[in-house]
């Protein structure tokens, strides 16, 4: 069994319901400014919660920590549980570090409605963190949900683009069409649960608690069966190829604060590796969803790769170097050994610094020309230089340059591919290389060359709120590149427990996991 | 057959709430006779205290276990019984309130549209009561009956007449095939009694005879194939009345269903599963489909209201106890945010005089709070967490899967993403599209307190369900040894395992 530790507080439901009340503190006040102070407030406060949740996480550990659980709704078996583990904790930090930076960008160039975008906001990163720290999966569900509702608004109100009352929709849509499928698997679990639980005459007959469920043991042919009504509704939202096709619209008609949202915060992906690997074991390594789930990794490395390549607009660029990057990340995860799993955690934390920093360095292109198209720049280094260099940092930390982040996680995960199967990892190796064109060619064209038509004289460079924006990214990029040990140390508990419940073989583990260590 | 009607005074009792309600309508009638000059809404809130007496009266029978059986087992009170006869009651008490200011809007018989409610819902309350075919009968008509004059109340309203007129032929035909069925079964098992029918061997007399019955039922929550008559009389009707309509008989027909189903038909579970789950798969997958066309919100909300019947059929052909409790559950999210949405939807058409979505433009910035209401009802009934109707879907879709019914889940999952668009085309004209005439609205008093009612119910049953099941579960008690046949638990899946 699991061990958990409780913190005597329950300072992760305060995480959890911060926002959402400051949000509701929010709609009393009328004076804009007010607004934005406030809500700069609340997303300090709760960054504050979080560092500390991550300074008085036990690190190493595979045990549930910070755990508050209560009953929720008894008859169903659903309670209200919730725990940070190696696993979820940066997560955390991540959401609430990304919300402040998001409300500092919004602080000018959102004009209209600045109440409603703040209120949005702030629920978002409820419901986005709420998706983190639940472990009853009916719980996680509703934050799941519950998520597209802010995130409808934010990209039909704010959106810069024409066509985004369709992407909007689009999103919403595609969403629910995912999650549906998934209530379904985590019926059939909670189904599982109870058929085993009156065999054994448990106390407690339904469940959908985490916890529980990995107690119990799942036929193969089940776990399949469930393994891929998962998987739909975590490959919609990550979004895994080929189910992308919402995601360039989202974060080109979307604003700025919701593309940073929407492509910092790996959440389909984090879905697999805190559901889909421990509960489906076995599932997750027979040969047919290796296969299929990696070979659709690869695909969406290359296609991603590939289609950047070809982009004139910015931000459709990093939708798809996003897909690209996404595919790493399965590759990693189903690898399903100790290196990609690392790796793979390790780079979705590193696409919230790298790819929406890009998102902010767009948005900051954004205000200065009214677009993102490649026409509207060229040679712009000389102009707004301080722009051109956290441009020139962020981006190589997303191309995975050694020195900055995205190289230690990159390079995990393409060991541990390389370790599954040769090549696994031959295959995304062409990534890197394709990653680097598309982006290195764009900022060549955009920063350096001859100064373009459309850029005018006098663009001005970073603003203040630009900078703390730009600078507080590129500490964090620089330090998990250099010194990446913390965050590693952290993880380290989790995955281990992680692997070894997946490399156990099936019949030890019904009887071992009662007594032995982790899952 | 003999009747013998042999029964103390004291089993009378049981009998109380509808007795004294009976007496307070004759009290409402003889008031607005004798005083003419009285406002009628001093008549509406006449009607609501008597209401509000029965309903506590339920409340004390329910908190004591009140229960038995009347004239021969006619007519029964048992806790499943009570807890219909409260979401009846709460429904009209909810519906009255709604209707004070729309009542301003008939000619003629203000004072008989509230006598005329509380007869409806006397009807109902026999309803869920009934423990025979001929109780279902009668107390099936006389509900009717009132309905029959309310949904042509105005009188000048060519919409209102020609829905009037075909919700009564088709609710005519309906009693004729419900007596027709009756009369079929009772010649071939000699049986009325509900719990008597059980040892009843499947012949093709009996069975025609429950289809005749089902259609008729079928009819009266609106399922397809038996909804023609929903949109034109939903839309034509006052709209308290549709607001009445879409909930109280649905839920006093669902009672019916279950007993006729659980404890006359137990034991043919593997006949009628598969007629459930045809027409639960029909109901939902029309009615969501025809609905995304609407341009009026009363026509939506009737094809929504379909879709949901379909839903809880999903709950009926799990056939088990966890499948009556989550109907229960269902029915009860399903109560406030319906109630609430046409709450919406009245005080709108008061300020602004139309039904017309296209009309809704704008809505969040004139009345922020009925916009807002009106987003939280419309999620609650697409099923997005944590509200009510979230709860009550999951639950039923986890008591049909548990029956191992796939096809249905699946059917009813993609249904809900169809839905959620044409709430979201709603939403849209609430909150994106700007107002033609930005003027505030104003909401009366007794409206106001509805939509307060209505978003409390949606809001606590989502967020802390708890009481709610344990309600339900408790009124479901006596089906807990109910064992049809059971469908075999085994997953589909051997041929995709490698």
């Amino acid at each position: 069994m699991l061990e958990e530790l409780t913190a005597g507080f329950p300072i992760l439901s305060c995480i959890l319901f911060l926002p959402v009340a400051g949000a509701v503190v929010l709609w009393l006040f009328d004076e804009e400014d007010m607004v934005r102070t406030s809500a700069l407030t609340i997303a300090l406060v709760e960054l504050a919660l979080s560092v500390f949740v991550l300074l008085r996480f036990v690190p190493e550990s595979a045990a549930m920590q910070f755990t508050e659980r209560v009953p929720w709704i008894p008859a169903l078996g659903i309670s209200y549980h919730l725990a940070v583990d190696g696993i979820s904790v940066l997560f955390v930090g991540l959401t609430a570090f990304l919300t402040v930076l998001v409300v500092v960008y919004s602080w000018d160039t959102i004009r209209h409605q600045v109440k409603l975008y703040m209120m949005c906001l702030l629920a978002l990163e409820t419901t986005t963190m709420g998706v983190f720290v639940s472990l009853d999966l009916i719980l996680f569900f509703v934050f799941w949900e519950l998520m597209l509702i802010p995130s409808y608004f934010l990209i039909k109100l704010w959106g810069g683009g024409a066509e985004r009352h369709y992407a909007a929709l689009k999103f919403v849509l595609y969403t629910l069409l995912g999650s549906v499928f998934m209530l379904v698997g985590i019926a059939l679990l909670d189904i599982n649960y109870h058929q085993w639980a009156l065999l054994h005459h448990t106390d407690q007959t339904y469940s959908f608690d985490l916890l529980d469920l990995l107690r119990v043991p799942i036929p193969v042919s089940q776990q399949l069966v469930i393994f891929w009504l998962m998987f739909l509704g975590f490959a919609f939202k990550a979004p895994v190829f080929p189910f992308h096709t919402w995601l360039p619209d989202a974060l080109l008609e979307g604003p700025i604060g919701m593309a940073v949202v929407l492509a910092g915060l790996k959440l389909g992906t984090f879905g697999f590796i805190r559901f889909s690997i421990p509960l489906l074991p076995d599932a997750s390594k027979s040969e047919t969803v290796v296969m299929v789930v990696v070979g659709l990794g690869l695909c969406a490395i290359l296609y991603g790769a590939w289609m950047a390549l070809v982009q004139a607009d910015f931000r459709r660029l990093l939708a798809y170097s996003s897909v690209s990057h996404l595919g790493f990340v399965v590759v990693g995860l189903f690898a399903l050994n100790y290196q990609g799993l690392q790796g793979s955690l390790l780079t979705m934390i590193n696409l919230g610094f790298s790819t929406a920093g890009l998102f902010f360095i767009a948005g900051f292109l954004y205000s200065r020309q009214q677009t993102t198209e490649l026409s509207a720049f060229g040679g712009m280094a000389k102009q707004v230089p301080l722009l051109a260099t956290f441009f020139l940092i962020i981006g190589l930390a997303s191309i995975g340059l050694p020195g900055t982040n995205g190289f230690v996680g990159e390079f995990l995960i393409l060991l541990g591919a390389f370790k599954a199967k040769w090549w696994f990892g031959a295959v995304a190796v062409l990534g890197v290389i394709f990653g680097a064109a598309y982006f290195l060619w764009y900022y060549e064209r955009s920063m350096f060359g001859p100064l373009g038509a459309a850029v005018k004289g006098t663009m001005s460079d970073l603003q203040p709120r630009e900078k703390i924006i730009a600078v507080s990214l590129s500490v964090m990029i620089l330090w998990i590149g250099l010194y990446p040990s913390p965050f590693l140390r952290i993880m380290n508990g989790s995955i281990q427990a992680l692997v070894d419940r997946v490399q156990q073989e099936t019949k030890v583990s019904l009887q071992d996991n009662r007594t032995g260590r982790g899952y | 057959m003999t009747f013998s009607l042999n029964f103390a005074l004291s089993d009378l009792l049981l009998l109380l709430p509808e007795i004294f309600l009976t007496c307070w309508l004759c009290v409402v009638l003889i008031v607005d006779f004798s005083f003419p000059r009285v406002p009628k809404e001093r008549l509406a809130y006449l009607s609501v205290a008597g209401l509000v007496v029965t309903l506590g009266c339920l409340a004390w029978f329910d908190m004591n276990h009140v229960s038995g059986t009347l004239f021969g087992n006619m007519f029964v009170l048992d806790r499943m019984a009570i807890f219909f006869k409260i979401v009846i009651l709460g429904a009209t008490i909810l519906v009255i309130l709604a209707s004070i200011e729309y009542v301003n809007r008939f000619t003629l018989f203000r004072g008989e549209y509230y006598c005329l409610v509380v007869m409806s819902a006397l009807g109902m309350m026999f309803m869920v009561s009934a423990n025979d075919l001929l109780s279902v009968f009668v107390s099936l008509e006389f509900a009717t009956l009132g309905f029959y004059v309310l949904v042509s109340y105005l009188r000048d309203d060519l919409a209102s007449n020609e829905g009037g007129l075909k919700f009564f032929i088709l609710g005519v035909l309906a009693a004729g095939l419900l007596a027709y069925g009756i009369s079929l079964v009772y010649g071939e098992t000699g049986k009325l009694v509900f719990s008597d029918m059980a040892s009843a061997q499947p012949t093709p007399g009996l069975i025609i005879g429950f289809l005749l019955i089902f259609a008729a039922l079928g009819f009266k929550v609106g399922a397809v194939p038996f909804h023609s008559w929903i949109p034109d009389t939903y839309h034509g009707a006052p709209t308290p009345v549709t607001t009445f309509l879409s909930i109280a008989p649905k839920a006093a027909a669902f009672a019916i269903l279950l007993r006729i189903f659980l404890v006359a038909l137990g034991t043919f579970k593997p006949l009628w599963v598969v007629l459930l789950v045809a027409v639960s798969i029909l109901s939902m997958t029309y009615a969501n489909i025809v609905a995304i066309a609407q341009r009026n919100i009363k026509r939506l909300l009737a094809y929504s209201g379909i879709a949901q019947v379909g839903n809880v059929f999903i709950g009926l052909a799990a056939g088990t106890k966890m499948g009556n409790d989550a109907i229960l559950f269902y029915l009860l999210a399903y109560l406030f945010a319906n109630i609430g949405a046409f709450a919406v939807v009245i005080a709108v058409s008061q300020a602004i005089g139309t039904d017309e979505i296209e009309d809704y433009r704008g809505l969040g910035r004139r009345s922020p709070f009925l916009a807002f209401a009106m987003l939280l009802f419309l999620l609650s009934l697409a099923g997005v967490p944590p509200l009510a109707g979230f709860i009550g879907k999951l639950y039923i879709f986890v008591a049909a899967i548990k029956e191992g019914l796939y096809t249905l889940i699946v059917v009813g999952l993609i249904n809900i993403v169809i839905s959620m668009y044409y709430y979201l085309i709603v939403v849209k004209q609430m909150y994106i599209n700007e107002p033609i005439d930005p003027s505030p609205i104003a909401i009366s008093g007794p409206m106001k307190t509805v939509i307060y009612v209505g978003l409390a119910g949606t809001l606590v049953i989502g967020i802390y369900p708890q009481p709610f099941t344990d309600w339900v579960v408790s009124a479901t008690l006596m089906f807990a040894n109910f064992i049809g046949p059971s469908v075999t638990v085994v997953l589909p899946v051997h041929s995709l395992g490698s």
